[in-house]
Parts: structure tokens; sequence; C-alpha cells
């Protein structure tokens, strides 16, 4: 690596984008043009649509009790919080000789208009008390036992529902409230009587029909509003009868439930800052790294210089690594431009906001500088994974145009895993910490939102920032990779048939699979679970709790059948021309097998203690599916045969044909084992779902993976596999007075919950156990047939890496 | 200064399935040599070329470059070229300066070297007054002379030419072609490719007839004409062609035959 080549080419590639007035656009002007833009945007449009008011009709408004409830065609303003929203209502009296509201132009209208409201909601009065008496009908005839006469009462009801809603739509009244005659009248009367003594006045209030449909968005803001001002309007009825009853005002109020709100304005913009940064800054920087990425990786090929480079003395790495260093730049400057930007123009908004429910962020302060810092620290590994994955797409490109369509899915998955940090229920956790993206974000936004106590956060800034720059490499390894290969430097713009490639697939078939045809069987057996998921479940609907343990395991046996084994064998026959080379249908030496035996023994206790250890402290709960899922294996009424099948003979057998077998076998094609054990030990681990499990079988997997290439068969594996469940399967069924047996209580300690003997294995036990896996594992590392070169196979040669040094 | 053996180059097809697009070629080329490849579009003389200036890799075969093999010391190899195809664009964000001080920088030179280096290509190739010109605002001949200027700028020993004149003026091809004679007058070793008898015939000392992958014969054009007593080379090339398309069709159905 000589990196005066890559500060070349860095340099050369930045000069390059600052001479590029598009990229110039997207990385600076846009974001300190646009935020101002759309502030300003904001305010011009709260100027000119102001919110539109909606109509409340009263009628009968003669007949509503003092204090007055509306004036000049509006409620009063001190019934409100927020006193602007009286003008959102429009109240129509029809008592009311003044004009309604300042809205209508023409008073001529506007009276036609009024006169026509109060009209229709005079007739809407009499549907509602036919309503009323309708009701009454339908109680007295359920009352006496006329079911019938009581439905069409109901019927009858519910046209009349239907027609005052229609009128309503069709007049405009989003809300209607009919004052019954008298009303006034009457509470004084209550009030008197209450006053002189007469407790028994107060027992059936007065009604007052407030009609609205809840279904309506309009109808249901207005409602809203009309709610909070007749509330608060009712509250100075109450007060006057308590005054002429001579009651203190506290009367009804037996403790005053005092809310005190803790929040600072600071607090309340560090809220809104803990929100915006961080997504911000992952929009941002995937957009700030996509655009220069495409005209570095894809744009250099479509304008003829990338085989200029290509010639020069740097060595693809080099470039590469200069490249991304550019595309980093670019992506960091993007977002951290942009949060500049959008944080001034909205404490700018803010301060000019004025009264409104944001009046009370207050000056919206920024983040203490500490936690700025830290976003700009973040930033860091978010740009740099998101430029290599960027730039790996982009050399993938033959053109800009392709290149563009990979930003679409790239961008969809980055907003999904923001929208879900932003979920105010999710917070940083361990599990969450190691996650890429995921870890920087949740990070970020715990560092705003702390105000004091930030000391416990920086326990997780370790993790985040060792497993970021991890996320980071690898996708800088996977994009060198992308650089180094023939077949995607020089791809040629060759239209594609379906019906050629197939023929080409069926035609030039291999001994064994190729990377891509593993990786899809992968995707595939992915595919058919997610599928089949909805298919398991409505299969356990309505089986009773006795015959559900054994569905539960009829379903796994047909999903290890159908989902794994199946597509795995289907695509091994139809692709490639030896099967038995594909799925390594040897017979393995007899010392292999043996190990794989005595292996699998050894490594249950470590593995299950760990995996239930980080299942405690790391991983979140397993959901209740996944333990119904288990719970036959614990159930003593099962039989064994059945159990042991459908928990070990099954999962051995055909798991490992479709992991260690095509998969492995195809992923292993260029030549690269140690490379295709990992991988298919993590797409192993991937189809297991639930994290600690996916934990567990990711790490059997590279054991089984090991194992496959080093015997070059799958029988010890399978071996392996089978007496690995087994023990699990062994551990629970047992007859419990096993474990109580002094010599065997040395190593392993139960405990009993729920009825249930659970096993706990002891440190003796665990360590012996470590000691022989390890010395196991390492034999199997050093002691291997050696493989049969892969330019036997007809692949292109390239030079093999092995995870592990063949003696 | 340039030994290839049995170099051969298999890629996968969608509609034909593996093919070979350069068949067990060897030959030979020497310093203040000229060695011409010449076939129709397809022949395999590109991909050969990019496997001389190690952007692909060989399937099988061996070629050594000024002493380095091309799959083990790409870098070494690399050094010690000069390569310049129709494929080797110049950037256009970049001045003509820039673009071939970029290149003699990443070439380790030294920087006092370069500048003199510079000022002297940029004489020779009168290339003065588009010094400061963006490469977007050339014109087709000013960006080869910036080609070659960049293709020289280290003064590699071997200089590999693909297809350096075509779709180029008359005037600006005449430019090329002269600028590689007076390369090979400076003792250059050099590989030129064209599917131009009139190139070759001027040029070449030593010219190979490529096709489908394969080289169908070699030698001076001299040797060549008198081997497959043809008058020219045009003659001559038609000729080795049609004979080695028929000889394909016979040996399909003698295959055939035997099956």
């Amino acid at each position: 690596m000589n990196w005066n080549n890559v500060k070349l080419i860095f340099l050369r590639e930045v000069r390059d984008q600052l001479r590029d007035r598009r990229t110039l656009f997207m990385v600076a002007v846009l974001p300190l043009l646009l935020y101002p833009a759309l502030g300003m945007g904001m305010l011009q449009m709260q100027l000119l649509f102001s919110e539109q008011a909606r109509t409340v009709v009263i009628v009968g408004a003669d007949d509503l009790p003092e204090p007055p409830l509306v004036e000049q065609g509006h409620f009063l303003k001190r019934y409100f919080e927020f006193p602007d929203d009286a003008d959102k209502l429009r109240v129509v009296v029809d008592n009311d000789e003044t004009d309604t509201g300042e809205t209508d132009r023409n008073p001529d209208d506007a009276l036609a208009t009024k006169d026509g409201l109060i009209r229709a909601a005079a007739r809407m009065q009499e549907q509602l008390d036919e309503i009323v008496r309708l009701k009454q009908e339908a109680e007295t005839a359920r009352a006496e036992g006329d079911e019938g006469e009581a439905n069409t009462f109901d019927e009858q009801v519910k046209a009349l529902k239907a027609k005052i809603d229609e009128a309503m739509t069709a007049e405009g009244i989003q809300v209607l409230i009919v004052v019954p005659r008298g009303l006034k009248e009457h509470i004084a009367e209550i009030n008197e009587k209450l006053a002189a003594g007469d407790l028994s006045a107060a027992g059936d209030p007065p009604r007052l029909p407030i009609v609205r449909n809840s279904a309506d968005e309009k109808s249901l803001i207005a409602y809203r509003r009309v709610r909070e001002a007749v509330g608060q309007w009712e509250d100075q009825l109450l007060k006057q009868r308590l005054e002429s009853a001579h009651l203190p005002e506290s009367f009804p109020q037996p403790v005053n439930p005092e809310q005190i709100d803790l929040a600072q304005s600071q607090q309340l913009a560090a809220n809104v800052w803990s929100k915006l940064f961080p997504a911000l800054l992952i929009i941002m920087s995937v957009t700030g790294a996509f655009y220069p990425a495409v005209d570095l990786g894809a744009g250099e090929k479509e304008r003829g210089t990338m085989e200029t480079l290509l010639i020069s003395p740097a060595s693809r790495t080099e470039i590469v690594i200069g490249k991304f260093l550019t595309v980093l730049l670019f992506s960091m400057g993007t977002a951290l431009l942009n949060l500049a930007s959008m944080g001034f123009t909205g404490k700018h908004m803010l301060s000019i906001a004025g009264a409104g429910q944001m009046s009370q962020l207050g000056a919206a302060s920024f983040p203490p500088v500490t936690s700025l810092l830290w976003v700009i620290v973040l930033a860091v590994p978010l740009a740099a994974l998101f430029s290599s994955l960027s730039l790996g797409l982009a050399m993938f490109a033959r053109s800009s145009k392709e290149g563009q369509y990979y930003l679409t899915p790239l961008l969809m998955v980055t907003m999904g895993i923001t929208v879900f940090c932003l979920s105010p229920a999710v917070e940083i956790t361990p599990f969450y910490s190691v996650l890429p993206v995921m870890g920087p974000a949740l990070l970020l936004k715990a560092l705003l939102l702390a105000q004091t106590d930030v000391t416990s956060l920086y326990y997780y800034a370790l993790p985040v920032l060792v497993t970021s720059v991890g996320y980071c490499v690898l996708g800088l390894w996977w994009a060198i990779e992308q650089f180094q290969r023939e077949d995607i430097l020089f791809r040629q713009a060759e239209q594609f048939e379906l019906r050629l490639w197939v023929k080409h697939l069926l035609r030039d078939k291999e001994p064994i699979p190729s990377f891509s045809e593993a990786g899809f069987c992968f995707v595939a057996i992915m595919l058919l679970q997610f599928v089949a998921m909805r298919m398991m479940a409505q299969s356990t609907v309505g089986v009773s709790p006795e015959a559900m343990p054994v569905r539960m395991m009829q379903l796994l046996l047909v999903q290890q059948l159908a989902i794994i084994a199946t597509p795995a064998l289907m695509m091994g026959v139809m692709l490639t021309t030896s099967v038995r080379r594909t799925f390594r249908l040897n017979w393995p030496a007899l010392k292999y097998l043996l190990v794989a035996a005595a292996l699998a023994p050894l490594l249950h206790p470590p593995t299950v203690v760990l995996s239930g250890y980080l299942g405690e402290h790391f991983f979140p709960p397993l959901p209740e599916s996944a333990q119904s899922a288990i719970a036959p294996m614990l159930d003593p009424q099962q039989p064994w045969w059945l159990v042991f099948l459908a928990f070990s003979v099954a999962p051995g057998i055909c798991e490992e044909l479709a992991f260690r077998g095509f998969i492995l076998s195809g992923f292993s094609r260029r030549g690269r084992t140690g490379l295709a054990i990992i991988l298919s030990s993590v797409a192993f681990g991937v189809m297991h779902m639930f994290p600690q499990q996916v934990f567990n079988a990711a790490l059997l997997g590279l054991v089984l993976g090991l194992i496959a290439v080093r015997s070059n068969s799958l029988l010890p594996g399978i071996v392996f596999h089978m007496i690995y469940n087994g023990v699990e399967v062994f551990r629970n069924r047992i007859n419990p007075d096993v474990w109580n047996h002094p010599i065997v209580q040395r190593f392993v300690s139960t405990e009993t919950i729920e009825q249930q003997t659970v096993v706990h294995y002891d440190w003796p036990l665990l360590a012996i156990c470590s000691v022989g896996a390890a010395l196991l594992v390492t034999w199997l590392l050093r002691h291997g047939t050696p493989q049969r070169q892969s330019s036997a196979e007809g692949a292109p040669t390239s030079p093999t890496i092995s995870a592990a040094p063949t003696a | 200064m340039i030994e290839v053996t049995d170099l051969t180059k298999a890629f996968e097809d969608l509609r034909r399935g593996p093919v070979l697009a350069v068949d067990h070629v060897s030959f030979e080329v020497h310093s203040g040599e000229i060695y011409g490849l010449l076939g129709p579009n397809g022949a395999g003389k590109t991909t050969c070329l990019r496997i001389l200036s190690t952007v692909l890799k060989p399937t099988s075969g061996r070629a050594v470059i000024a002493g380095y093999d091309v799959a083990e010391h790409p870098e070494k190899v690399r050094a010690n070229i000069g390569f310049m195809s129709g494929n080797t664009g110049i950037y256009d964000r970049m001045t003509a300066w820039e673009m071939v001080e970029y290149y003699g920088r990443l070439y380790g030179i030294d920087e006092a070297t370069l500048q003199a280096r510079l000022e002297e290509i940029f004489n020779t190739l009168q290339m003065n007054e588009i010094r400061d010109l963006l490469g977007s605002k050339m014109s087709t001949g000013m960006k080869q002379k910036v080609s070659i200027a960049r293709t020289i700028v280290h003064d590699p020993p071997v200089l590999i030419f693909d297809e350096p004149t075509s779709g180029l003026d008359v005037l600006v091809a005449r430019a090329v072609l002269l600028a590689i004679d007076y390369l090979r007058e400076k003792g250059k070793c050099i590989i030129f490719s064209t599917h131009i008898m009139r190139e070759v015939e001027k040029l070449c000392d030593r010219v190979a007839v490529i096709h489908k992958g394969r080289i169908l014969d070699s030698g001076t054009v001299e040797e060549l004409e008198a081997r497959h007593q043809q008058p020219d080379m045009e003659e001559l090339f038609f000729e080795l062609i049609r004979r080695h398309d028929e000889e394909l069709i016979q040996g399909g159905v003698g295959i055939a035959e035997g099956v």
C-alpha cells in the first residue's frame, strides 16, 4: 500500500468533484439554501393558508343561560387555552341579528347562508327530537320483550342519523348544538332550589346535545374545540350555581391534581434535536455519499477514464481507498452542512414563531458542545459505512444511470432503520449498540437527550465505535473486492434475455454450483420461510393444547423437508453436473466421524451457556412464538422417537444438505474456503431468525463448515448436528433423577422452574468441555485433507486464501 | 522486452457459453521494434493487450514484460509500460497539464524531474497552447495528444498502443503514427494493434494476423507476402481469415462425424 498514491488519488478526486457543479450544488449549495427556503416557505404558507374556520350552528341560542357563550359569531376567546383558536370556529346562532362572520364578503349572501343554515338546523332539531322519541320507544318495546319492534325503531334511528349527517355535510355544518327550549329557566330554577337546600333538584341535569360525525376529520377538529369552549363555559355555570348556593368555589374539587412540568425549554429543545439530528445525519450521509460515489465509480467507467487509472502504477486497493476517502469527505460534508443549516434555520424559525404550541420550546437552544462533538464523531462511522457501500454499488454499475437506480433500495433500507430509531420506545441497548447504523443513531439520540448523566452512555461509545469501524472495513473490503473483479470492471451492456439465461444455466452446468447460485439458494430458503410463516401460524389455529406439541413437531418436519432440504436438493440436481460433489456425498475418513461425534457433546455445554448468558444480558428476549416452538422438546408426554426425529434427525440431515452441501460448495467456488465457511455459517445463523439462535447457529456453522471442508464429506457434519441437537433433547427429557446422582451433581446443578427440571452446567464441566473442544477444533484446523484444486473445476483461478493454515 | 507464451483468456458468454478470447497466443517483441497485431474487430486484440497491461488476468499462459511477469508483479509491469487505447480516456475536469502531471506523480517521478519532463513533452508534442484547457473543452486530436503525453510521461521502455488511430481524422491519425515512429527510433519496444492494413505496412517491423483469439501467421510484411504468395497485405489478410474459417467449419464437421 502506497499512501502517496492514495493521497494523490484522493486530492485529484476531491478537486474533480469540486469542479463539478452538480456535486457542489448537492453538497454545499442545496443544504445552505434549502432549509432557509423551506423556512420562508413555511412562514408564507402560514400567512396565506391559515386554517379554515369550521362552522358550528347553535339552535335555540336564546335559551342559553348566562354567562355568554358566543359573541359576534365566535365563542368567547377566554374559553380557549390558546385564544387564537376562537377564530377557527365560525358560530351561527339563531338569535343574532348581526353579521356572523368576517370571512363572508357579501352581507346579503352571508345573511342568506345564515338563514339557510338555521333553517336546516331547525329541521335537524326536529329529526333529533324524533330520534330521542324513537330511542325511548325502542327501550319500552325491549322492556316489553318485543325485540322485533325495538329493532325497527333502531333501524329508523339509524336512517334518521344518516339523514342528519347528509344534511350537515350538504350545508357545511361541522358541529350542531341544540339548546333545549327553556334551558335558561330550567337551570335558574334548579339553582334556586339548590340554594334553598333541595338537593334532589340536581338529580337529572338537562341535556345539551352536541351533534358531530367522528369519522369526519373536519367535524372532529371542530368538535374538539367546541368541547373545550363548552367545557369552560360549563365551569362558569357551575361557579354561578355554587355562588347562589353559598358554597365555596372549590366545592367540586376535593383534591387539586397539580401538574408540575419539569421540562425546561432546553430539554424540550433537546427532545427535538435528538430526533432531527440522527435522522438527518443518516439520510444526508447516504445521499451525500451516493452522488459522488456514482460519479467516481460508474461515472468514471462511463467516461472511459477507468482504464487509464487502472494501468497507472496505483494498485486497485489504493485506487478504491483514495476514492473512498473522497466519498467519505463529501458524505460528511453534506451531512454536517445540512445539520448546521437546518439547526440554524429551525432555531430562527422557532424564535419568530410567536404564540402557539411551538413557543414552549423557547429559544430552542442548541445542544451542549460535547453533544455536538459527538455528532461529528458519530458522523464519521456512519458516513464511512455509507461511503463504502455506495462506492461498492457504484463500482458494480455499468453507467451513472444504472448507479442511480441503486440509490432507491439503499435509501429505503436506511429510511426504515431511521424511522425505527426515531421511535421514542427504542433506546440504546447492548444489542442495538453493535448493529450497523442503529448503534450510532441510537447513541447519538441518547446523548442529545441526556442532560446531565452522560457518563453511563460512554460505555456504549466503545462498542458502537468498534463495531461501526468493523462494518465500514467490511464495506470497504467489499468495494475493493468489486473493483478487483474483471467481470464487474468490464461489464458489457449486453442485453439480458431470460430465456437465454435459463438456457445458459441449464446448458453450461458445472460440477458444483456457482457463488450466486448458492446465494440464491439461501435467499430462496429465506423467502420460503417467510411465505410459510403465515401458513404455519394458521395450521396451529384451533388445535387443542394436548395436540399442539405433535402439530408443532409435524410443522418442524415439514419446514425442514420442504423449505430447507427441497430447494437445495432441487437446485443441486438441476444446476450442477455432480450431485455427489455438490453435496459432498463421499465416505469420510473414520477419524473425522469420530472427531465430529466427540466434538458435538463437548461443544454443547459451552455454547449453551454462552448463548444463554448473551440471551439474558445482550439480546432482546425471545418472543412467545419461539418458545412455543421448542416447547414440545420439554414435554415429557411426547414419544422419544418423534422428538428426536423433529429436533435432531431432520435438522441434522436437511440443514446440512442445504448449508454444508449446496451453499458451502457454491461459496467455496472462488477458492476462498475460509470466506466460504464464514459466509455459509452466517447464512445458517440468519436462517434461525431469533438473535440468540442466530448467534449460536452461526457459531456452530463455523465448526460444521470446517468439518465439512476438512473431511470433504457431509456425513460427519450430519453426525455432529444430530448429536448436538440430540444432547439438547436429552438434557431436557432425561429422568431428573439422573441429575441427582452425586457424581453427576459435581458437574451440573438442577433447578425446578414451573415443574420442569432445568439443568445448568457447572464450571468444572464447562472447563473440561471447552478445553476438549478447543483441542479438537485445533486438530481440525491443522489436519485437513488438501482440497482438490479449484482450477480443475473450470473456475478462474485466484490465489487461495484459507482461514486455516494447512499443514 | 515482451515475451508472451501460450497466453489464454476464457470468458463466460451468455449466448455461446465459455469462449476463448485469446487462444494460446505466443510472440516476442524486442526493443526498437514495432510489432503489429492485425485483426478484425473482436479478434481478441484488446483482450490480449489488456492482459499485457495487467488490467485483466490471464486464464493460463505467461506474459513477461521488461523482465516482470504480468500475473506476479503487476505493479512493476505497469511502471514499465505506457498503455494507450480507445478506452483510456482523459478527465473532463482536468487541464492537459494537470492530467499529465497527475499521472507523472502516480509513477513516482520526483517533482523536479517531472516538471522538466513535462516541459519537454509539451514542447515535443506541441501542446503548449492546450496546457490550461480542460479536457471537456478539447477536440479529439487534442485529447489524443494528451493521451500520448500521459503514456510516455514516465519514459517507459515498453509501449502498448491498442488501435490508437480508431475514430481519428486523417491528420490526427498521421500525427499519432508519426509519434509512434519517433518512439521506435528512441529504442522503445512497441506493440501496436489495428485493423487498418496500411498502418501495418507503413509502420510495423513484424506483424501477426490474429483472428478469433488465435495468431494465424506472423513475420515481417515481406515474409508473409512471400509465404502466402499474396501481392499485398489486404489480400493476405482476407486469405488467412477465409482459410481459418474454412478449417474451423471442417473441424466442426469432423467432430460431428466423429460423434
